[in-house]
């Protein structure tokens, strides 16, 4: 599944400069330390964070998108940077496990 | 991080790479308030790139484009209502006292403040790795004080390398020894 294809879904795109990039599988986490070395390349990260180390670790880790869960709204300086640095973002209004549960449907 | 100490190990190895020949990892907790600071005398940062640390996009290394020590350290004290400072003089700017120096203070009763960790573990990595460029360790709590200088462990030593296997089980006993102690047994001779 690509990251545009949530669109669909009801996710709404904050930053998406390559929505063609395929998904492949989930990680979730909010302590970016523990998610830089743990997310694996073309995961979607769902966290709630968002300063501006969530978009360096999104492209050192190299995932496919962050979905931001909760509804929480990237601020709009960061939501720039994502762009410059071709960081997929999206954000999902449920909670992180409907998010992910959600996911594991349409990735299924 | 999981926990501060390994943020310290991170951002001192900045200060070893800056060419360093003495580093200073100070931490003092009073009422609430942990402040870290990691003082060098290596060569500096220019006003540029000072302003440019904080950004997870600067880097010094070559091998990835982001560098993430001083961000998650910013991100840590910040999630506790603390801030994180730094001043730095270049060599170029002044040949005899020059370095960085980092402070970072954080709100321990914070609900988000990140658990000090093992720092005992994270300054032993510092000597393992750079056997031959000083360290001085000061931790100050509220009824005593932690302290290690690699420099006096030199004058004493001589020849032996701080890395080797004796020198650092030495390190780590004294460390542990020092951070059991109870307050009433501290030094009679009134020595830190």
């Amino acid at each position: 599944m690509k990251v545009s294809d949530l669109l669909a879904h009801g996710f709404e795109a904050v930053s998406l400069p390559d929505g063609e990039r395929e998904i492949d599988g989930v990680y979730i986490g909010d302590l970016l330390s523990w998610v830089m070395g743990r997310a694996q390349m073309d995961n979607a990260w769902i966290t709630i964070m968002t300063n501006v180390n969530v978009i360096a670790v999104a492209s050192l880790a190299d995932t496919s998108c962050v979905i931001l869960a909760e509804g929480v709204e990237m601020p709009a300086d960061l939501v720039e940077t994502a762009q410059q640095k071709e960081v997929n973002i999206l954000v999902s209004s449920q909670p992180i496990y409907e998010t992910a549960v959600q996911l594991a449907g349409l990735l299924s | 991080m999981k926990e501060l100490s390994l943020n310290i190990l991170d951002v001192a190895e900045n200060s070893v790479k800056a060419g360093a020949s003495l580093t200073q990892i100070l931490l003092t907790e009073r009422d609430d308030v942990l402040t870290l600071e990691i003082v060098d005398d290596g060569c500096g940062m220019d006003e540029d790139i000072v302003r440019s640390v904080t950004d997870p996009f600067y880097t010094t290394r070559t091998t990835r484009k982001v560098g993430m020590g001083i961000p998650l350290l910013k991100l840590a004290c910040e999630q506790t209502d603390g801030s994180l400072t730094i001043e730095s003089v270049t060599q170029e700017a002044n040949p005899v006292e020059h370095g960085t120096h980092v402070t970072a203070t954080f709100h321990t009763d914070h609900i988000d403040f990140t658990p000090l960790g093992d720092v005992s573990s994270s300054i032993l990595t510092l000597i393992q790795g750079h056997p031959d460029t000083d360290f001085l360790f000061r931790h100050q709590m509220e009824d005593r004080v932690v302290e290690l200088d690699t420099r006096e462990l030199r004058e004493v030593l001589e020849d032996v390398p701080l890395n080797s296997y004796d020198v650092m089980e030495w390190i780590r006993g004294n460390l542990q020894e020092q951070y059991e102690m109870l307050p009433e047994d501290s030094n009679p001779s009134g020595e830190d």
